[in-house]
């Protein structure tokens, strides 16, 4: 250390045995806080965040997007292959396949965000009870352990084939088929959050139920419960799309892109393209949703990513 | 060991209660009147009140549930209205190519997500632990029927390697069963390797920080028996039981996957009585898939002793 | 008074003097390891320094987080990299361990330079048999069949006294008290006959009547197989017990370099003279107290920036402003006695040499 780098004042004594500096072996790393930080750290935030933003776009303002009805039969121009006047082709009836996509994201994202929704909303409910009452868990348990060895597509298909398709049934029929899920999570943190020490205080000193529900339980529920949504708000918009695939979801009058894609179905070996649009905006919006969810999970609790 | 089979089988009979109690009223529940239906358009109110009181169907809804309980424990699912054939038949003739998918996928899954998994938690951070990891993420986003149309089309159409649909018994032979059942366990199999992939990979992870993995590396042991003998012993107990919980999701892609690539089973036949409202075959299908979910789930349980030593029952 | 009064083993406890004519089995120079973190470099062994000749037992001490683990991590690169990243040399029998294959350094590990960690609990594979995990080594380094390798773990079991060993030798680790995991990692540890034993706090997760058997046990097998040892600890009653030369670190250095009698006699650094303080009895575990080390006043610096002058400047009593602005080398303070202080008076019958 040379001595212009010492503070002012301070005289090294002849023959002071003064210690080399060590060289350094790894390049510094600075430390970046703030909203550039914070997307380095959970990219997958900022990238699933991104696409869902524009799906969510598209879906509201599918009119301004230059498409048409998406409705409209044309049985002169159908089949036609993409081009600068059917952007995706037109389907066997006519229809303009690209507004068809378009108003689809509506469909798609409504039942996600519905089922993401009301699931978790009643999962909690569901969950929080049977946290909390002995009784009330051995017999919701029971029927949620049932309910969780039918597949949920096989659930959510017979609760379907009980009804007339339409979207409410559509979010009704995969909401019963989520909810087990959400309330065996949230059951999880309220049965291991009633072992934290303040909790157990909390309840020796007479706190009422509902506000340690308040005040201890519901927000530490609240990031899982999150992050879960999101997984479910994912594989829900998956399970509407295969539902209409296989005939037992929305009419076929509503343009989802599972509807899109059983129509392209027959033709598929020689028109691809009508079941190629909608399968890309499909697993774009799911994927943008999984990302967000990975991040979410991460940026929330890495100890969450095991549960999860 | 023998007393906990024991509990553990019968612990699954309330699950199966509720399965089949779920089961039951999806038909109780369901519009129409199977009695009408068998009846035909020409029948009387007589008709088909003899008809309704000949099923039994004006009897009480526990009554109902207990009589429809007994048949199907001896082995009568009921009678399609479609066909007129006894379920259980129907379920018998085509059970073969969706068991040979299942079974295709889950070797398939199993034997490319585990070292995927292994190989991501080793490499922890680089390249090749986020391709696995973007891949995973694909896997879950990339619907089942999605993946099935790009390989039919890249490797039937365009390519001509495999054939683009149908499905051969292995009574033929082998390789043409296995050439029809390629694709569709490949595109099934995604979400399947995705989700036991990512899970090998935690637990992996998890199992790699633990001092025993560090005393192996102090042992000198090379870096595969320390992933293979000292790690994925350690860290089996979760991936089995994600093997069998997502066999739910391999159930219901089967459902899809069939339809996409023309095979003649269980999915099929399920999609085919939804759309005729067929409720008997739909409440039998339902009910089998449920079982094997059951069975899966109980088998991955007693698995675990081979695993850890730590547990004994 | 002098340590060997009480421990009744002189020989082990002769401070050595500079003819110390065995020749050097490992030599760390100007050791480095950083890791790489999320918010900056953590330079957890930053410039550490020493030898250990055939058989000898060398401690090393300091306080948890001073950097005494990383530093046994780095003899056998158990250090993960990245994010860690390791500079200066590591001669081992004069080849340098940072320069080898991984390959040749898996020849090594186990073998020649073996590990004993801190916690036997869950040190051992939980779902591998005791045996397996002896025979591990003698199979990976000597060549030894399935069958050869069984029986040598039942002698080895048996050579570091656990009952019934051949019993034992087909059990797994849950069935095993933590005592017993212990001898067993003494038993993996030295199947091989390695020329060095690194123990890293091999008796600080056992309790106090378990510890003392295992120091024994050590210092048996030590006498028999000839091992070198390092060991690592913050337990100075057993260092005074075990080691001849004792290496003290702080903050990812090392500050104080002596023989064990003449560092308990004459400590130099504040730091070794803070720790020494808080020790009421040397030797006591032997007779059942814990002698751990009372906290010293103060805040342990961070690693993650560069400290300018003496790393110890934050928790010293006799601070000065010079302390605070130049880094202070160690400096022959007395006879085979080294010490980084400015103020720790240098005797006459070194003061010649000093010339640095």
């Amino acid at each position: 250390m040379s001595a212009s780098n010492l503070p002012s004042g301070i005289q090294i004594p002849p023959g002071l045995a003064v210690a080399t500096p060590q060289p350094d072996i790894l390049s510094n790393v600075k430390p970046r806080r703030g909203v550039i930080g914070f997307l380095r750290r959970y990219p997958t935030i900022a990238i699933g965040g991104t696409l869902l933003l524009i799906m969510l776009i598209i879906a509201v303002f599918a009119p301004l997007f230059w498409t048409v009805d998406p409705t409209a039969l044309a049985p002169a121009r159908r089949t036609r292959e993409p081009s600068a006047m059917y952007w995706f082709g037109t389907d066997m009836l006519g229809r303009d396949v690209y507004s068809r996509v378009l108003y689809g994201a509506r469909v798609s994202l409504l039942v996600g965000f519905s089922v993401a929704f009301f699931s978790s909303i009643v999962g909690l409910a569901i969950g929080l009870l049977s946290g909390f009452n002995r009784l009330a868990d051995s017999i919701i348990m029971r029927i949620m352990d049932g309910m969780m060895s039918i597949p949920s597509i096989l659930l959510a298909i017979a609760l379907m084939a009980l009804t007339r398709g339409s979207v409410q049934n559509v979010i009704l029929a995969i909401t019963i088929a989520e909810i087990p899920r959400v309330s065996r999570l949230v059951r999880g943190v309220v049965l291991s959050l009633r072992e934290q020490p303040y909790v157990e205080a909390a309840v020796a000193s007479g706190t009422p139920t509902i506000s340690i529900i308040f005040k201890h339980i519901l927000p530490n529920t609240l990031a899982p419960i999150t992050v879960q949504a999101t997984f479910i708000c994912a594989a829900a918009m998956i399970t509407e799309a295969i539902l209409s695939f296989i005939g037992a979801g929305t009419p076929p009058i509503i343009p989802s892109w599972g509807n899109i894609m059983a129509e392209g179905r027959a033709l598929w070996q020689v028109k691809p393209y009508i079941v190629f649009f909608p399968a890309i905006f499909l697993s774009i919006t799911v994927l943008a949703v999984n990302l967000l969810g990975d991040g979410l999970r991460d940026a929330i609790d890495p100890r969450l990513a095991k549960k999860l | 060991m023998w007393a906990y089979i024991i509990r553990r089988i019968l612990a699954t009979i309330p699950v199966m209660a509720i399965v089949a109690l779920f089961v039951f009223s999806l038909l109780y529940l369901s519009p129409g009147d199977p009695a009408a239906v068998i009846a035909g358009d020409q029948a009387t109110p007589d008709d088909v009140e003899r008809i309704r009181a000949s099923l039994g169907l004006d009897r009480p809804y526990l009554v109902r549930f207990g009589a429809w309980t007994w048949d199907i424990l001896r082995g009568d699912l009921g009678t399609s209205i479609f066909t007129n054939l006894p379920v259980s038949t129907m379920i018998q003739q085509r059970i073969e190519p969706t068991l040979s998918l299942m079974i295709v996928t889950l070797i398939l899954a199993v034997t490319i997500a585990i070292p995927m998994g292994v190989v991501a938690a080793w490499k922890q951070g680089t390249t090749i632990d986020r391709c696995v990891m973007a891949f995973a993420v694909l896997g879950f986003s990339v619907p089942v029927f999605v993946v099935g149309y790009v390989l039919a089309y890249v490797f039937a159409l365009e390519l001509d390697w495999l054939p683009v649909q149908g499905y051969t018994p292995i009574s033929n032979g082998f390789f043409p069963w296995m050439e029809n059942l390629i694709l569709p366990a490949v595109a099934l199999g995604g979400v399947y390797i995705a989700l036991i992939a990512r899970i090998t990979r935690a637990s992996m992870l998890e199992v790699l920080s633990q001092d025993y993995v560090r005393t192996a590396r102090a042992k000198g042991a090379a870096q595969p028996s320390i992933l293979f003998v000292h790690a994925l012993k350690n860290a089996a107990v979760p991936i089995v039981t994600i093997i069998g919980i997502g066999f739910a999701g391999l159930i219901g892609g089967a459902v899809v996957t069939e339809s996409v690539f023309a095979i003649p089973g269980l999915g099929r036949l399920t999609v085919d009585a939804i759309l005729r409202r067929d409720y008997p075959v739909i409440q039998g299908v339902i009910l089998l898939f449920s079982f094997a979910y059951v069975l899966v789930n109980l088998l991955v349980d007693l698995s675990y002793t081979l695993f850890d030593p730590r547990i004994r029952y | 008074m002098s340590v060997s009064d009480r421990v009744g083993e002189p020989k082990l406890n002769q401070p050595r003097a500079e003819g110390d004519n065995r020749q050097i089995l490992l030599e760390v120079d100007n050791l480095q390891t950083h890791f790489r973190t999320m918010d900056g470099v953590n330079r957890a062994v930053d410039g550490v320094s020493f030898h250990v000749r055939s058989g000898e037992t060398l401690a090393v001490v300091g306080e948890s987080g001073c950097g005494k683990s990383v530093t046994a991590m780095s003899i056998l690169r158990l250090i993960p990299e990245p994010p860690g990243k390791m500079a200066g040399a590591i001669r081992f029998q004069g080849r340098d361990l940072l320069k080898l294959s991984d390959k040749e350094m898996r020849s090594i590990r186990g073998n020649e330079i073996s590990m004993i960690f801190q916690e036997p609990m869950t040190s051992l594979n939980p779902v591998l048999t005791i045996g397996r995990q002896i025979g591990e080594t003698l199979r990976l380094h000597q060549g030894m069949s399935k069958q050869q390798a069984e029986d040598r773990a039942v002698e080895m079991l048996r050579l570091v006294g656990i009952p019934e060993p051949g019993r034992r030798v087909r059990e797994y680790p849950h069935q095993l008290s933590g005592g017993m995991r212990q001898r067993v990692m003494i038993a993996i540890a030295l199947a091989c006959n390695p020329k060095l034993l690194i123990a890293d706090e091999p008796t600080t997760a056992l309790d106090v009547t378990i510890q003392a058997q295992i120091l024994d046990l050590m210092r048996d097998l030590k006498n028999t197989v000839g091992a070198a040892i390092v060991l690592i600890t913050h337990d100075l009653g057993v260092v005074a017990e075990v080691a001849e030369r004792v290496v003290v670190m702080y903050a990812g250095r090392k500050v104080e370099e002596a023989p064990v009698n003449e560092l308990f006699r004459n400590p130099k650094h504040p730091y070794t003279q803070g720790l020494l303080g808080s020790v009421p009895k040397l030797g006591s575990s032997l007779t059942g107290e814990t002698t751990r080390l009372v906290e010293i006043p103060g805040l342990v610096p961070s690693l993650k920036q560069k400290i300018p002058g003496c790393v110890f400047a934050t928790r010293c009593p006799s601070v000065t402003d010079l302390c605070r602005a130049v880094a202070p080398a160690l400096q022959e303070k007395a006879p085979n006695h080294i010490a980084a202080c400015h103020y720790a008076p240098v005797e006459a019958s070194v003061s010649g040499t000093v010339a640095a």
